[in-house]
């Protein structure tokens, strides 16, 4: 083969590209000709109902009213795990999306998001931020690469129709694991229905087998200085798995359908086929305007726990971040829009009312239960003025709501989060496929590989 | 870009196949034959004592039954359950409309889907690819098989080399290319470039014309020769009129293969808005309710199934290039 | 005759009459396309398989580093065997049946087009929508699509992709299904070109209808058998459409294949940490394997053809 060849035909090839290529590339303008910044924006989930797509367009709207140099485009957007890397890559993300708790640091690292530090700390609220909350939001170099929203504690939701069929008391689900697993094989036994599943896939099947061992007291990793040690082999974790398995294979409580993730599993749930499951508090929200869920058989209650002192619920939220490919002024507008779409309506009397009066026009959930991203008291003054306008069956989830504060709040693990969970994904399935599976051996080799991860970071 | 790796090699016999039926009245010889004159392992004679008539009825209705079960049972199931309610398709799988048939569903997958914008999606996807495609095979093949430039052969080579390397293991570099293409230094992410363009580079097509090409008969190019035709008016006005049958086998393939493919899409085109059906189908099957999705899922079925009973001729002569023959 | 062979014959006289400066106008959209879109990008495999970047931070020479991390990753011998079992499956399960029924198909004397069509009908649904149907066939509980037909007789519940042992033979059989007719219209051509004298002269010779078809219509077809039993091993070779929307390598990588395995290390980070080096490293690997397969192809086509 001949080298110059090659090379005289790749030079052709590109003069020639040019010509064509400048014609696709002016389409994108995303400039600021007329004065103008234009940012996209995460708006809406993929299947999202008219009413919420609505909505979002509604707040664009007055967004612009009072932001007359920015133009808003909410697209439709989903941080999914199997498509978020190709969309960092290609650069196609909106300027501004949200990414999980446990990847900002990551993201940080590898120089893909902007350093917005100074716009958000020039917000009047940047001081009251909760500081754990905001932990997550920074950067090993200290500064505040996002702002934190939708946080949540993971809990237990259920389907109080199934509960009803099978004899059990819908307003008192279960408070530890064995009754948990009475109940999913009651449901199961009584109706037919999966008494209890649990998402398996997509990293989405360790975090919640992280969500079962920390209620049951135990850790995934342990840091000590600058080192982390895998921790995944410890018996929590063999714990929450045996209940599981037992569950699985036992009861037969779990049915054979395992292959779950995140919208998946709301999807069955919704259409009634699912007696319990493990997601995060808000997770009511999706489930009414992408899975258009009956309220009246929903319910939600506080993840059981042990008792044992380091028992607590996991809590995570979301980070809005800025693509590190936006301009200063794009990454302005975009901390403007953060602050008005997601934030302020927290904190700002009048615009929390104003928010929640344009959700209530368009037949969105108000008052599903979040975690405070300020302190208690501003948490409570919120929940307070939300009050005439809650939709959401918030009786139904008095189990929760009543134990939210009492519970300790558990930060997901800190280092290589989403590679742990991939880690733990063929555990759990390999616990839900196979009776023999030998769960002490299956951490074992999970520990060790996350230990190599995590050396490697 | 097609993923369907396995149509590249398979150039020898199929080339052949259609460069040898293509010729002029050939194709049409070629049909008979298949249709009419071919005769299978069975004689009159065999045919005519009663155990091997039975024989022989018995295992071809066999594999009648085999064929409406395997092959066109699952797509019977999919349009009667596009059209049943999804309790009743949950709980009985296998009935027909216990509770009466749901036609609105169709409705419902067309509109609040919005599969008609999916579906012009994957037209415009199919008509660019195949237009590339076209465009590259046709031109390519005349210059290597008519005009014949001195490194001609060479460049064959070249194309032909790139039969060896499946276009799935470039994914990678692919991608990265059309991320930031060379030179101009322009993405072409989320434009329907991206999808276009790359379908050109099929060493196959190339192949398949330069082999037709070499079968047209002199005499005609010649005396055009000698008429003074230029390149570009024998290429216009004699090689292409003449390669009717080959650009319908290799048009049919090309649409076909942009219609079924699934993975280069999906990372090229991460906009909802420039998504063809393959790709937002998966997308939608996590939200939408199972009646519904049945039926976006049988719109997109019924479209190429349409299109390929109108051509099947195409199809079945071209000996399955296309096979996929993974099973 | 194979296409790599040069053309000579009755045109050379035209030579004369080549302008090269317009043989380069009509190759121009060759170069193009084949340069931006497939040698650039090989060559780009080859560059890349030796350095370690993420796209965001400067490329380094890593040497075989990218090589020796692939090489040494737990996940690649699983990978590997999955994706030799699935070839295997498709070869015991997937390979004899167009066969069959080609060689059935050849023998109609009416209603050919019918069931060609039939056969040929799964191969044009897109195969995306045929996977998504099928992942409502193999739901595991008693009242999905196959286990409600195969409680009728008795049998199951099965845990179609729920479980490690079932999993690739499920996957097999839709890719089967999805297939099979693009084989059967391969064979189908090839024994179209049987020449009738051959059955005859069998005849004459007393052979029966097994006996014609063992002597006479197999040693035709087994060119192309070869040839469609390779073109099925490189296409087994790079299964992703099937385990990637079925079960994303699931369950425990029981369907993890070598191409979802490069596709995870090139997009399987979220916090764009992506080990494009060892992505192309691996595709290294793999074009070599394929095209040695390639080569015995090639050598196939060639011996068969020639005969």
């Amino acid at each position: 083969m001949s080298r110059t060849r090659i090379r005289c035909a790749a030079a052709l090839a590109a003069v020639a590209s040019l010509s064509v290529l400048t014609a696709c590339s002016s389409s994108s303008d995303k400039g600021s000709s007329d004065g103008k910044v234009t940012i996209t924006v995460e708006g809406w989930r993929p299947g999202d109902q008219k009413a919420t797509i609505a909505s979002v367009k509604q707040q664009a709207a007055d967004f612009m009213k009072t932001h007359k140099n920015i133009k808003v485009i909410p697209k439709e957007w989903q941080w999914k795990s199997d498509t978020f890397p190709a969309q960092l890559a290609g650069g196609t993300l909106p300027t501004s999306f949200r990414v999980p708790f446990t990847d900002t640091k990551g993201l940080v690292a590898h120089h893909q998001v902007a350093d917005i530090n100074d716009e958000i700390m020039a917000l009047p609220y940047a001081k009251q931020l909760n500081p754990t909350v905001l932990a997550a939001a920074k950067g090993t170099d200290g500064k505040v690469y996002g702002l934190p929203s939708d946080v949540y504690a993971n809990g237990l939701h259920y389907n109080r129709t199934l509960f009803k069929k099978a004899g059990l008391d819908p307003d008192k689900p279960p408070t530890t694991w064995d009754d948990v697993r009475a109940d999913a094989k009651a449901i199961q036994d009584k109706t037919g229905m999966t008494g209890y599943a649990t998402m398996t896939k997509e990293n989405q099947g360790g975090w919640i087998l992280t969500t079962l061992a920390y209620a049951l007291g135990g850790r995934m990793e342990t840091q000590s200085g600058d080192k982390y040690t895998a921790t995944v082999d410890n018996d929590a974790t063999k714990q929450a798995l045996g209940y599981i398995k037992s569950m699985r294979w036992d009861d037969k409580s779990i049915s054979g359908n395992t292959s779950y993730d995140w919208g998946t599993i709301n999807q069955a749930f919704s259409a009634g086929k699912i007696g319990m499951y493990v997601s995060g508090s808000d997770v009511y929200n999706a489930l009414v305007t992408t899975n258009k869920i009956n309220p009246d058989e929903y319910g939600l209650a506080a993840i059981p726990t042990n008792g044992s002192p380091d028992s607590g619920a996991l809590g995570g939220g979301s980070i809005n971040v800025v693509s590190a490919k936006a301009t200063k002024a794009q990454q302005k507008a975009a901390v403007a829009w953060i602050d008005y779409f997601r934030v302020s309506k927290l904190v700002d009397k009048s615009r929390g009312v104003a928010d929640a009066k344009t959700l209530a026009e368009t037949k969105q959930p108000i008052g599903t239960p979040t975690f405070p991203e300020f302190d208690k008291a501003t948490w409570q003054k919120q929940q307070d003025w939300l009050k005439p306008y809650v939709n959401v069956p918030q009786a139904q989830m008095t189990s929760f709501l009543t134990g939210m504060f009492t519970q300790q709040l558990v930060s997901e693990p800190a280092s290589q989060t989403q590679a742990l969970y991939a880690a733990l994904d063929p555990v759990v399935q390999k616990v839900l496929a196979d009776k023999n599976a030998d769960i002490d051996s299956l951490l074992k080799t999970a520990n060790a590989n996350v230990q190599g991860i995590l050396d490697k970071s | 870009m097609s993923v369907d790796i396995s149509s590249r090699p398979l150039v020898n016999a199929e080339a052949e196949a259609v460069a040898g039926t293509a010729g002029a009245g050939a194709s049409r010889r070629a049909r008979h034959r298949l249709e009419s004159e071919s005769r299978g392992f069975t004689s009159e004679f065999d045919r005519r004592r009663p155990a091997i008539r039975w024989a022989r009825r018995a295992v071809q209705i066999a594999l009648l039954i085999f064929l409406l079960i395997g092959a066109l049972g699952p797509l019977l199931w999919l349009a009667k359950s596009a059209v049943t309610p999804t309790q009743d398709t949950l709980r009985h799988p296998m009935s027909i409309w216990p509770h009466g048939a749901d036609w609105v569903n169709l409705k419902t997958a067309w509109v609040d889907l919005h599969l008609g914008r999916y579906f012009v999606n994957t037209l415009i996807i199919a008509f660019g690819s195949w237009a590339t495609q076209m465009i590259v095979a046709t031109t390519a093949g005349y210059a290597l098989s008519i005009l014949r430039p001195r490194y001609g052969r060479f460049l064959y080579a070249m194309v032909l080399a790139t039969m060896f390397v499946p276009t799935v293991v470039l994914l990678v570099p692919l991608y990265l290319t059309v991320l930031d293409m060379p030179v101009a230094h322009v993405s072409l992410i989320n434009t329907f470039w991206a999808a276009f363009l790359p379908a050109g580079a099929s060493a196959f097509n190339v192949a398949i014309m330069k082999r037709f090409f070499d079968n047209l008969p002199t005499e005609i190019i010649e005396a055009a020769r000698v008429d003074g035709a230029g390149d570009f008016r024998m290429f216009r006005s004699i090689v292409l009129p003449m390669s009717r049958p080959v650009l319908g086998v290799v048009s049919v393939f090309a649409v076909l293969a942009a219609w079924k493919d699934f993975i280069w899409p999906l990372i090229v085109l991460p906009d909802p808005s420039k998504q063809p059906l393959s790709v937002r189908l998966p997308a939608l099957s996590q939200t939408t309710e199972l009646d519904i999705f049945l039926a976006a899922l049988l719109i997109s079925t019924s479209i190429p199934i349409v299109f390929f009973l109108i051509f099947q001729r195409f199809f079945l002569r071209g000996g399955g290039l296309d096979g996929a023959v993974k099973g | 005759m194979t296409l790599a062979e040069p053309v000579s014959g009755p045109r050379r006289h035209l030579s004369a009459l080549r302008g090269e400066a317009g043989a380069l106008v009509f190759l121009l959209p060759l170069l193009l396309v084949f340069g931006l879109f497939s040698w650039w990008p090989i060559i780009r495999t080859v560059v890349m398989s030796f350095q370690t970047t993420n796209l965001v931070e400067p490329a380094h020479w890593v040497g075989l580093d990218n090589f020796r991390e692939v090489l040494s990753d737990p996940l690649l011998p699983t990978a590997i065997k999955n994706t030799c079992y699935f070839a295997l499956l498709a070869f015991v399960f997937g390979y004899p049946v167009p066969l069959v029924m080609a060689v059935i198909m050849s023998d109609l004397r009416r209603l050919r087009g019918v069931y060609t069509v039939l056969a040929y009908l799964p191969v044009v649904v897109p195969p995306a929508v045929a996977v998504l149907l099928w992942r409502v066939f193999y739901d595991a509980a008693p009242g999905g699509v196959f286990n409600t037909i195969l409680g009728w007789i008795g049998i199951g519940p099965v845990p179609w992709l729920e479980s490690a042992h079932v999993v690739m033979p499920s996957l097999v059989l839709e890719a089967t299904w999805a297939a099979a007719g693009g084989t059967v219209i391969i064979y189908l051509a090839a024994l179209v070109s049987v020449p009738p004298e051959l059955y005859d002269a069998a005849e004459v010779d007393g052979a029966g209808i097994l006996r014609k078809i063992r002597h006479v219509t197999m040693p035709h077809l087994r060119g192309i058998m070869l040839i469609t039993l390779i073109l099925q091993i490189i296409g087994t070779a790079q299964v992703f459409l099937e385990p990637y929307l079925f079960t994303d390598g699931g369950p425990d990588n029981s369907s993890l294949t070598v191409l979802l395995l490069i596709y995870n290390y090139a997009f399987g980070s979220t916090t764009g940490n992506s080990n494009y080096g060892d992505a192309t490293a691996l595709s290294l690997l793999l074009a070599a394997t394929l095209a040695i397969m390639s080569l015995i192809y090639f050598r196939v086509t060639r011996s068969w053809s020639d005969s």
